[in-house]
């Protein structure tokens, strides 16, 4: 239990790192590689075309009527946003908290969020049913005098969601930048030098560049670490702040953010235990990386957890008959089934880490970490569907069944999402080399002082 | 009062915790008389003062299986100190007892004649009622005792026999007391405090009460270690880079009180419902408004600005009269919590507010002070003192 493993296994030294790392997209792109990329981007494809047919023929053909007016859309909206929080978390909060760990995990995890914030915006741009007149979300001055309303929730999201894409590209990049630098001198074509050349900036890696670099990157891990929180709370405002009993509570936005984090270290623990095996980085993504993450997925599971039990809990103390039945009508009602399957993936299936055989297990943490992606899709669906379809009016009251649409395209935004992934680990150094060097032993000014010392690498705290 | 920086024990003859303990029951004794002047006020000073210094204990608690589950290096020259604010908690059970007796003055809900004619509070007659009440609070008191006592003797045992088991059996025990922390403190806060204004709800109060807990003991932990440095105690091993860190950590937790504070006023007020504004409305009748302002300002503001720069964080002294200033805020915090179901027009400081502050506080520090001289200062023993001690920020 008391792990003084170093970070990085087998004696890597830093041309090592590099040529590993770099020979990924250099050499041919293994046979899954090309397997993967036909599936994700046929699925691409199918959300592609399910858009266009929404926008000749209208939101009708999703499965949302009345009361159910929010579908499967800003379900898999809120879903693929909370994705995309694990990477920032990664990259600026445990950057701050010294989490040497995180090296080998924060760029792909970073790009992991791109894709997904990218995945959850086509979701509210289409849902709007004119997409002709989406730019009305933006306050663009016009001569009709029109604006947004500042007081809605869902322009709060624009800018939220706004904001962090943008942060996080940048944030990025800045860490790429180092790492390009060295597939540019490494490139052997022309384009490739060219390419890899405008894209480094003119980094030569002196040392005031480098000193210059690291303050950039701390400045910008301080600016990125309120918008972790913020995003996802802002999402939260989205229901939280209606009158809709089982929207309106306060905890919602660190019950969100906490669940968003949950959903994306899961997202990242699929990702990185497919991307160790093909590509053979288990010496760089090591047990005790994934025995972390699992970590934090336990804890952010029972924050969730923590934070349905105090739904219910306040929901019946409340004394107020529409909030209980809110909750009786989510756990017992037509959509148990969904509320359980949430329950089960979400809180009690993580009890499992508890057992640090199951955190070490690659098989046991590959279930769960789908087990939880699973879970979360259904919570956002708990959430926006059960609220709605037994409203204050019961007559109105309905069964919201979703269309080959609904589903074609949340299968189809997974096509997006894995299509992206696989081009940027195909081009893109998807392990940041240059941070997983500073983790190296030899990385330690010291290193040479003593050659006899037994000192380990990665364990500076 | 010597202190031996080879065993890291001060001796002493503990005048001093004596001085502290009189203090504080002559304040107690003190405010007995308001009992009989004005029993009302009495109660609801006594909470007040009552649930702040529980809350000092449950942010010690928490700090020290934070730090066992985390596996701080910087934090082990603290943890002494953080044990020992734990280990005052579960004595404060005690003085859960006189509040029993003012039941009837602090919580309408224990009235059978309100209930009787209160719907609302008789669909929450199986959750308030004065007996399962009474059996809560003896719940949340037993494993806050039963966890502090086991993290304490674990960390004692340490210092005779060290090997890495007790280390791996701090851990094994925090795991699950976060779990057992995270509920009791949420239903502790709900029953004490929520429960004053039994109509009135809020999902995300005991993340509320608990975010200013732990900027309390983090505050608390503050003003001890310049203390013991103004002694010329521990001066080499609690360095400048921990007050560093510890500012950082004030910073990070007054970024979450805002949040929460934030959250449950933000969204109450949004969504305009009558049932929930009331409470919010409460606090903004009369004067009370300018206690709400002063939070905002005096909780968050304040202390948000000034922790951003290195400078301060890195400057004991200062970090003292911060310290002390949250401490102050986090008290105004609970006494807005919880006086304006007592003084409905306005807000009221009565003389006893500070009497049972003081009187509680003597209680609380004597105890603490009691566990911190009783071994070293320090886990002596833990293999990564020394690296806690050198700890650098570079």
């Amino acid at each position: 239990m008391l792990d003084n493993t170093p970070l990085v296994l087998g004696n890597e030294t830093f041309s090592s790192i590099t040529d590993h790392i770099s020979s990924i997209t250099e050499r041919k792109a293994p046979k899954q590689w090309y397997l993967l990329l036909a599936l994700a981007s046929s699925l691409a494809l199918v959300l592609f075309g399910m858009i266009g047919y929404l926008f000749w023929e209208g939101t009708g053909i999703w499965g949302i009527q009345n009361p159910v007016g929010w579908g499967w859309a800003i379900v898999n909206f809120v879903f693929w946003v909370g994705i995309g929080h694990a990477g920032t978390l990664i990259s600026a909060i445990l950057f701050l908290l010294r989490q040497k760990w995180r090296t080998s995990i924060n760029r792909f995890a970073e790009a992991m969020t791109l894709f997904a914030v990218l995945a959850a915006g086509i979701f509210p741009a289409i849902h709007v049913g004119r997409v002709w007149v989406v730019y009305y979300m933006f306050p663009l001055p016009n001569q009709m005098q029109m604006w947004p309303n500042f007081r809605s929730p869902l322009l709060w999201d624009v800018f939220a969601v706004g904001t962090y894409f943008t942060v996080s590209l940048l944030f990025w990049f800045t860490g790429l930048v180092p790492d390009l630098a060295t597939y540019r001198d490494r490139a052997k074509t022309k384009i490739k030098k060219m390419v890899f050349g405008i894209l480094s900036l003119g980094w030569r890696g002196g040392n005031r560049q480098w000193k210059h670099y690291e303050m950039t990157y701390l400045l910008l891990a301080g600016l990125s670490t309120p918008l972790v929180l913020s995003v996802h709370s802002v999402v939260s405002t989205d229901f939280a702040t209606s009158v809709i009993p089982g929207w309106h509570t306060t905890i919602f936005p660190p019950y969100f953010v906490a669940g968003a984090i949950f959903s994306g270290f899961a997202m990242v623990m699929t990702l990185a235990i497919i991307a160790r095996k093909i590509y053979g980085l288990e010496h760089l993504i090591t047990m005790k990386h994934l025995d972390n993450m699992n970590k934090i997925i336990l804890l952010t599971g029972m924050i969730v957890g923590f934070s349905y039990g105090m739904e219910f809990f306040i929901a019946w103390y409340s004394g107020n008959p529409y909030e209980q039945f809110a909750f009786v009508n989510r756990a017992f009602g037509p959509y148990a089934w969904a509320y359980w399957i949430m329950v089960s993936c979400n809180v009690l299936i993580p009890q499992l880490f508890w057992s640090r055989k199951i955190r070490r297990s690659i098989p046991a943490m590959f279930i769960i970490s789908i087990f939880v992606n699973i879970g979360m899709w259904f919570e956002r669906f708990v959430i926006v569907v059960t609220s709605l379809s037994r409203d204050f009016l019961p007559s109105a009251w309905d069964y919201f069944t979703p269309t080959i649409y609904d589903i074609g395209m949340f299968i189809g935004s997974f096509g997006l999402f894995f299509t992206l992934f696989l081009l940027f680990v195909r081009f893109l150094p998807m392990i940041s080399m240059s941070e997983v060097k500073g983790v190296l032993p030899q990385a330690d000014p010291h290193y040479y002082d003593h050659e006899h010392d037994t000192r380990k690498g990665g364990q500076h705290v | 009062m010597k202190f031996d920086s080879q065993t890291y024990r001060v001796e002493t003859d503990n005048q001093l915790g004596f001085k502290i303990l009189i203090a504080g029951i002559a304040a107690l004794l003190l405010s007995a008389i308001g009992y009989f002047t004005h029993s009302k006020q009495f109660f609801f000073s006594y909470l007040v003062a009552y649930t702040f210094w529980v809350s000092i204990g449950l942010g010690g608690l928490f700090f020290v299986m934070l730090s066992h589950l985390t596996g701080t290096v910087w934090g082990i020259v603290l943890r002494r100190i953080i044990e020992s604010i734990m280990m005052a908690l579960p004595v404060m059970a005690i003085f859960f007892i006189p509040l029993i007796f003012g039941f009837h003055d602090l919580y309408h809900w224990s009235h059978a004649e309100a209930v009787a004619e209160d719907p609302l509070l008789q669909s929450k007659a199986p959750y308030l009622n004065v007996p399962f009440f009474i059996i809560r609070t003896g719940i949340y008191f037993g494993i806050w005792y039963l966890l502090a006592r086991k993290l304490y003797a674990l960390s004692l045992q340490q210092d005779e026999q060290p090997t890495n088991e007790q280390i791996v059996k701090m851990r094994r025990v925090s795991g699950p007391g976060m779990v057992l922390f995270a509920v009791t403190t949420a239903f502790a806060s709900f029953d004490w405090i929520m429960s004053l204004d039994a109509h009135w709800y809020s999902t995300i109060f005991g993340v509320y009460f608990f975010a200013g807990s732990f900027l309390g003991a983090l505050s608390f932990l503050v003003i001890v270690s310049a203390w013991l440095h103004n002694k010329d105690i521990l001066t080499g091993t609690i360095t400048i880079e921990h007050y560093h860190d510890l500012g950082r950590l004030i910073f990070a937790f007054v970024i979450f009180w805002g949040y929460m504070a934030f959250s449950q006023f933000f969204l109450i007020w949004y969504a305009n419902i009558p049932e929930e504004t009331i409470w919010y409305q409460h606090r903004w009748t009369g004067s009370w408004n300018i206690i709400s302002l002063f939070l905002v300002i005096g909780n968050f503001l304040i202390p948000f600005v000034l922790l951003m720069p290195r400078a301060i964080k890195r400057n004991r002294n200062k970090m003292f009269v911060l310290a002390i200033w949250i401490l102050v805020t986090h008290w105004v915090d609970l006494f807005w919590l919880i006086t304006p179901n007592l003084h409905h027009h306005g807000a009221h400081f009565s003389w006893m507010d500070l009497t049972l502050f003081v009187g509680m506080g003597g209680i609380f520090v004597s105890l603490f002070w009691k566990y911190l001289t009783k071994g070293a200062l320090v886990p002596v023993k833990d293999p990564k003192l020394q690296e806690s001690i050198q700890f650098s920020n570079a």
